[in-house]
């Protein structure tokens, strides 16, 4: 999976890993930003009321 | 046969990953968001205070009175600061209309059918323990006496606990009742409810405190006396 995804980056060596780096900071952000914003209230941290509204 | 085993042990690696980055995030990543979204609250309040001490307020004279009927409050912003020196010298966040999640991540949040600070009836408030800036992660050092100072801008109320952390179950909707039965009040008064999740990261069961209002003074006359030092 990942080899497959180096060998298509373009360019040597030096613009596939700055390219690999680019794609990892932006999956981190849509994870921040999107993903776990709507994973985290599936987990129990949020429950602090007594009538659960 | 090697093409199957590289791809297994990637997307382990990658589930792995995942969940370390999930750690942080509800670690680390919801304090800091946190922490700004309740300067920023605490920043409104106090623009909002600044703009109407500017005008000649009407509560000014009538101390003896007690305090007067505060205006509705708007559901997801702040009216109030709340302060809990046993939490912290520096311990004080905002308290925000309503007990949406939303709401609670910015700060404390009021049950919105319940009394207004410094009412009579139960003045209720729900905090996070864990995750979002951990508002209420010392809750259980709480004691009867420790004082839990609130303002709205113009007075002062210093509520006084009664009753330390007392657990129950979370359908237990009984203990933000005007008089809640298990608080050991027996008459009608100006109460106040704090609560919080139990146990620590779980969702389990709920703790609870209840106060009673102790004093209240004017902004003018300076800060309480559970306030200084």
């Amino acid at each position: 999976m990942y080899g497959w995804i180096w060998r298509h980056l373009p360019g040597n060596a030096w613009v596939k890993a700055f390219i690999s780096l680019v794609l990892i900071m932006a999956v981190v952000y849509v994870l921040f930003q999107y993903v776990f914003p709507w994973a985290e209230p599936l987990l129990p941290f949020n429950d602090v009321t007594v009538d659960n509204q | 046969m090697r093409a199957v085993v590289r791809t297994v042990s990637e997307l382990c690696i990658t589930a792995g990953t995942l969940i370390v980055l999930l750690v942080v995030y509800v670690l680390f990543w919801t304090g800091v968001r946190a922490d700004g979204a309740m300067e920023h609250q605490i920043d409104l309040l106090q623009d909002q205070w600044a703009r109407s001490s500017a005008r000649p307020s009407a509560s000014g004279g009538d101390a003896a009175a007690g305090p007067e009927e505060p205006a509705p409050y708007t559901y997801g912003r702040p009216f109030a600061l709340m302060y809990i020196p046993r939490l912290g010298f520096t311990w004080n966040k905002p308290v925000l209309e309503g007990t949406g999640t939303g709401v609670l991540k910015k700060g404390l949040g009021h049950y919105a059918r319940t009394a207004q600070l410094g009412q009579k009836g139960n003045f209720a408030v729900a905090g996070h323990r864990r995750t979002y800036g951990d508002p209420f992660k010392d809750f259980p050092k709480l004691r009867r006496g420790d004082a839990v100072v609130l303002t709205d801008g113009l007075t002062w109320f210093t509520y006084r606990i009664d009753r330390g952390p007392y657990k129950t179950v979370p359908s237990d909707v009984e203990v933000i009742d005007a008089v809640p039965r298990k608080s050991g009040y027996t008459r009608a008064g100006r109460y106040l409810t704090l609560t919080t999740c139990d146990p620590e990261w779980g969702h389990s069961h709920r703790l609870i405190v209840w106060a009673h209002l102790d004093s209240t003074q004017p902004v003018e006359a300076g800060k309480p006396r559970a306030l200084r030092r």
